[in-house]
């Protein structure tokens, strides 16, 4: 074994001891841990995808302990798994630097070692979420998950968040009730934990006939409960106010990252666990792919409907989660591999849009208020580019990145004619159609000149870049991710493809 | 990737970005504040670009792939016959009104940003003439319509600014059909570059045909929406008279164009006129366009606003160009490819007499302009001669494309069509002279209770005048002599039908 | 068959039961508090699942106690280590949401969610 087959074991044991390490340590401390921890994870898992790309090995797999296969724990490394850790990384590293301001502002200074232990917490759970190849390993995590996504609401500490906190909580505690229901019927019905001597048994079952429905009921109440947990059309209610008003890292980081590490839960089970031509054969997929099309209609109206931008931004997010679904639903490959790529998309959008939002709320008297942001692409100027390139990548501007993931949707449902071909090119041009009102609308207002006169009055300001470096660095960091993702998608979809057909 | 020469394909490259870059540097630089060293700037920065385009036309088979956005997806640049004509009315009027513009934005605030927009969408039009498939034209398009919004928007006040944003959003919504169409092509066409004579590929289209249909009908309507063409031609009166009169001379006379060329490039060039001739998307197409002929000419008939009589104008004689696009016949897409050429001039110059009337005596309602002709009479001149030529009198350059048009109708083959587009035709050209001469009539013949002592001499300067005067003859002496054209665009049509 | 495996299983249709109890208390109820038990009831009625499936008549726990015997004689552990470790996670999970419920009642001296959303917007937060 190659010694750095170990980076998946090392990377989830780092961040968790960073995490028990830095409630000791000086809040200046703490986040040098943290920012290394996150840059080691990084590092260290690309790396690892440079090994796996290097050596044609699809995926393997490490014991946890002494014990094989059916009996022991196990955690299993591939191509997007590594591909996925690097990229959260990244993008947990940026959303960190870019907030890092506002969370002196926001956030008693005493209570900051505290959030950088919730984020380490956080980052440790998403990657054991990432590599985990164990049930019952993944639900604990996934309340790990939780817990810590929690207090990265309620760090500010003030009603609203708390109530956000108190509603995010409910709807996940849902979810993962659900899931854990899932997963204890799912052991009953098989004798297994671990996700591929499930799939053997699963097989079996659905050969022989025997306990059909209560695997399909099992499979249903997983799926339902993942779906709650990462806030897909009809469970989205707890969203707008936990992405809209906690502080801007822990936006970013739960709208990027948190939703996103259970629907790389539901694609692991989806292949592992429950393989896919059984998934793809039952009706699950069909319900799937109408919730994720109303979402992404849902989502959209409603955001045009905010008066307040980082509600506007967090309704974007209902949208966009109804495109991933809405890809799972297409029952193919393709539909998978795009949902995938959309995921990073999304993250590395979606964490733009609400970094450099709170750039421009800054400069407009901190008022969240559509109407107060006139001109507030001029005050701060790099926020405004930033907005700029988030929203015109969410509609879909080729050379962004939103504009590739629109079209290997497109593609995926074209391919195949099914019945669902039409609803998902309408239901996504539409969609788009209606990301391009609210986000042009709200480009346009940052870039009409407020006049001098109002702006003296309100006490509106304008910053400069070296007033703000980190944060500059952050946002063109992002603006290059997007057009990475954009410009050029080749080598890493054909990453996802590899990783998703090693995946099983 | 390059195809041909390595010069040539850097020369088109250097066009395109040159401007785009330039403007950007304008937008952003504050040294550019103060009026001179901008007007400096743009003008050099103008005539450069003329001087890259034109240099472009000389190149022969030249091409270059610069990156790729995903398989099947590159960013290619290629030029042919087609692309040659568009550049140069492009790069003739763009320059003219970028001319024009340096007196005529005296009165208009923040000239920096018109300015810097104003050179970036020449570069991103040529751009899109130089496209050599259809996502760079995708890409393009939607460009386009980002950066001439600010140029929509640039006064500020709330009439602009709601027709701005109706522009934005019509563009949006067409470009998104466009989108969707672009999705089916990638799966049923070989490649998605320009071919003459279309790239479907027939194995896969087999069984597909009535889903194809719908696409290209699809598409046919979201390039529509930038040529102003029934149903969705409702942003037009609307955005173009609150830009600034040059803004709105290249809105109406060029980049209204753009939503044709991306027509005849789907129609033509990727989907093959032989698929969809006969189906009912050529009967929808046909009755769409001859219904804007129509109901543009009469709603310009109707409306006292000039620029918005223009604007009318223009949702009306683009469809002439559409109407002939869509008989897929030879005679009728000669005539349309000249009435893409006349028109672009003889809109410009049209918007251009307007912007100069507005200037001097701020005046916009046409009951308003009796004896203008007596204060500006240069400008009413130019104003008469591109109306005929317009209208379609012999020898002014309309009746050329008319011609052609109708004779391309008769020929055509298309049922009730062959007689009723040429009656359309002739309904509306005597429309246009309606509404258009009267300016010309009451302003020169004022009537005799006309009080001829408050009269003033009020024509503009030089930098509007000869931008005009260039514009009104070039209408007229291309009709007079347009065989060399002619001949061109018959090369052109030759290869796609 | 069905008869039988229905009778014969009845701690688990109890169990289904419960959770379906909890899940329903959590969603539907109004005060926080309640909500908390409906928590832990439906937390509860998956380990009562577990429990259930993890016992069989008969059979000892996997404790060596006179020599080794043979497999069939012993239960499988692993439900009951999953039930001590669900606990632990249910635990921190409750005490959370009740340290949530404190703050909450605190401020605005109701344990009604909606109306504490009510008083916020008063609030203009």
């Amino acid at each position: 074994m190659d010694f750095i087959q170990n980076v998946p074991f090392f990377s989830i044991m780092i961040s968790m001891f960073s995490g028990i390490v830095s409630s000791i340590l000086s809040e200046k401390w703490a986040k040098r841990l943290n920012t290394a921890v996150i840059l080691a994870v990084g590092v260290m898992s690309g790396a690892l995808l440079i090994w796996l790309c290097r050596t044609g090995c699809g995926s393997y797999i490490f014991m946890m302990g002494h014990f094989p296969a059916p009996w022991g724990n196990e955690i299993r490394a591939g191509v997007l798994e590594a591909g996925m850790a690097m990229f959260f990384s990244i993008v947990m590293l940026l959303s960190m630097t870019g907030g890092r301001k506002k969370l002196f502002d926001e956030v008693e200074y005493s209570k900051h070692n505290i959030y950088y232990i919730l984020v380490d917490m956080m980052l440790s759970s998403l990657l054991a979420l990432i590599y985990t190849n164990d049930l019952f390993t993944a639900y604990v995590f996934v309340e790990i998950n939780t817990i810590a996504a929690c207090g990265l609401i309620m760090i500010r500490q003030n009603g609203r968040t708390i109530e956000a906190a108190v509603r995010y909580m409910i709807m996940s505690l849902l979810g993962s009730g659900l899931l854990l229901m899932g997963i204890c019927m799912l052991y009953d019905l098989t004798g297994h934990l671990l996700m591929s001597n499930i799939q053997q048994a699963m097989a079996d079952i659905m050969a022989n006939g025997t306990y059909r429905i209560p695997m399909l009921v099992t499979v249903g109440i997983m799926t339902i409960g993942l779906a709650i947990k990462s806030a897909l059309f009809p469970c989205h209610a707890w969203l707008p106010d936990a992405y809209g008003y906690a502080t801007v890292s822990s936006a970013a980081m739960l709208s990027s990252l948190v939703s996103k590490g259970y629907i790389f839960l539901l694609i692991k089970i989806f292949y592992r666990v429950i393989g896919l031509d059984i998934i793809y054969s039952s009706h699950i997929i069909g319900i799937l792919f109408i919730f994720g099309l109303c979402g992404m209609l849902f989502g959209s109206f409603s955001a045009i409907g905010e008066k307040d931008i980082r509600r506007m931004i967090a309704f974007s997010s209902v949208a966009q989660i109804g495109y991933i679904y809405m890809g799972f639903g297409l029952g193919t490959q393709e539909g998978m591999v795009a949902s995938v790529y959309h995921i990073l998309v999304h993250a590395a959008t979606k964490s733009l849009l609400f970094i450099s939002a709170i750039g421009l709320t800054e400069v407009s008297g901190g008022s969240r208020s559509f109407f107060a942001l006139n001109g507030s692409g001029y005050r701060n100027r790099i926020a405004g580019v930033g907005f700029a390139v988030g929203s015109l990548s969410m509609v879909g501007i080729p050379s962004f990145s939103g504009f590739v993931s629109k079209l290997l949707f497109a593609k995926a449902a074209i391919i195949n004619p099914t019945w669902k071909m039409f609803p998902t090119v309408i239901v996504l041009a539409i969609s788009t159609i209606l990301n391009a009102i609210y986000f042009l609308k709200t480009v346009i207002r940052i870039y009409t000149p407020e006049s001098a006169l109002v702006e003296e009055e309100k006490g509106y300001y304008g910053i400069r870049w070296n007033q703000q470096r980190l944060y500059t660095v952050t946002i063109i960091l992002f603006v290059i991710l997007n057009l990475i993702l954009g410009m050029n998608s080749q080598p890493v979809i054909h990453l996802i493809e590899t990783g998703l057909a090693n995946f099983a | 990737m390059v195809i041909g020469s390595m010069n040539d394909a850097i020369i088109m490259l250097a066009a395109i970005c040159f401007p785009i870059l330039f403007g950007a540097v304008i937008l952003l630089m504050p040294e550019f504040s103060s009026r001179n060293r901008l007007l400096g700037a743009v003008g050099t920065g103008l005539l450069v670009t003329g001087i890259l385009a034109l240099l472009t036309l000389g190149s022969g088979e030249a091409g270059i792939c610069l990156f790729s956005l995903g398989e099947k997806l590159e960013i290619f640049f290629r030029l042919d016959n087609l692309g040659r004509i568009f550049i140069v009315i492009v790069t003739i009027i763009w320059i003219l009104a970028g001319f024009y513009s340096f007196e005529y934005m005296k009165h208009e605030k923040e000239e920096k940003r018109y300015f810097g927009f104003y050179l970036m969408t020449f570069g991103v039009l040529l751009a899109l003439d130089l496209a050599g498939n259809i996502v760079t034209y995708y890409l393009f398009y939607e460009m386009m319509t980002l950066l001439s919004v600010p140029l929509v928007l640039h006064s500020k006040t709330r009439e602009a600014l709601m027709g701005g944003l109706k522009y934005l959003f019509y563009s949006l919504c067409g470009a998104y059909m466009v989108l969707m169409g672009l999705f089916f092509l990638n799966r049923y066409a070989t490649t998605l570059t320009f071919t003459a004579g279309g790239t479907l590929n027939g194995e896969l289209t087999a069984g597909n045909e009535k889903v194809l249909l719908v696409v290209v009908f699809f598409m046919i309507l979201g390039f529509g929406v930038k040529a102003g063409m029934f149903p969705m031609h409702a942003w037009l009166p609307t955005a173009h008279p609150v830009a600034p009169a040059p803004a709105s001379s290249v809105l109406s006379g060029l980049i209204v164009k753009a939503g044709v060329l991306g027509v005849i490039r789907t129609v033509y060039f990727l989907f093959g006129e032989s698929f969809i001739r006969g189906t009912w998307v050529q009967t929808a197409w046909m009755t769409l366009s001859l219904i804007t002929v129509f109901m543009g000419s009469m709603l310009a008939y109707r409306e006292k606003i000039m620029k918005k009589r223009l604007a009318y104008s223009t949702v009306s004689q683009l469809s002439y160009i559409l109407f002939g696009l869509a008989l897929l016949q030879g005679e009728a897409m000669t005539g349309a490819l000249l009435h893409v050429v006349f028109h672009a001039f003889i809109k410009s110059a049209l918007f251009l007499s307007a912007g100069a009337i507005i200037y001097k005596t701020g005046r916009t309602n046409v009951d308003d302009m009796t004896g203008i002709g007596k204060e500006m009479p240069v400008t009413i001149w130019c104003y008469t001669f591109a109306s005929l030529a317009l209208i379609g009198i012999p020898p002014a350059s309309g009746f050329i494309s008319k011609w052609y048009l109708a004779e391309g109708a008769l020929s055509s083959g298309t049922g009730i069509f062959t007689w009723l587009g040429p009656v359309v035709l002739l309904v509306s050209a005597l429309l246009t002279a309606g509404y258009l001469l009267p300016i010309t009539i009451k302003g020169f013949l004022p009537g005799a209770d006309f009080d001829y002592g408050s009269l003033q001499k009020r024509e503009p300067n030089l930098w509007m005048v000869i931008p005009l005067i260039v514009l009104a003859l070039l209408s007229v002496v291309l009709g007079i002599f347009p065989n060399p054209l002619t001949e061109y665009i018959r090369t052109i049509v030759s290869t796609v039908l | 068959m069905l008869e039988t495996n229905f009778l014969v299983n009845y701690g688990e249709e109890v169990a289904i039961l419960l959770f379906g109890i909890g899940f329903a208390n959590l969603l539907v109820q109004k005060n926080l508090i309640k909500k908390i038990i409906g928590l832990n009831i439906m937390d509860t009625a998956v380990y009562l699942f577990l429990a259930e499936k993890g016992y069989i008549t008969g059979r000892a726990a996997p404790i060596v106690v006179s020599g080794v015997q043979e497999v069939e004689a012993y239960i499988n552990p692993i439900p009951s280590g999953l039930v001590l470790t669900g606990i632990v996670v249910s635990v921190s999970v409750t005490a959370l949401m009740l340290s949530l419920t404190v703050r909450l009642y605190q401020r605005y001296h109701t344990l009604d969610l909606d109306e504490i959303s009510v008083q916020l917007r008063k609030e203009g937060l």
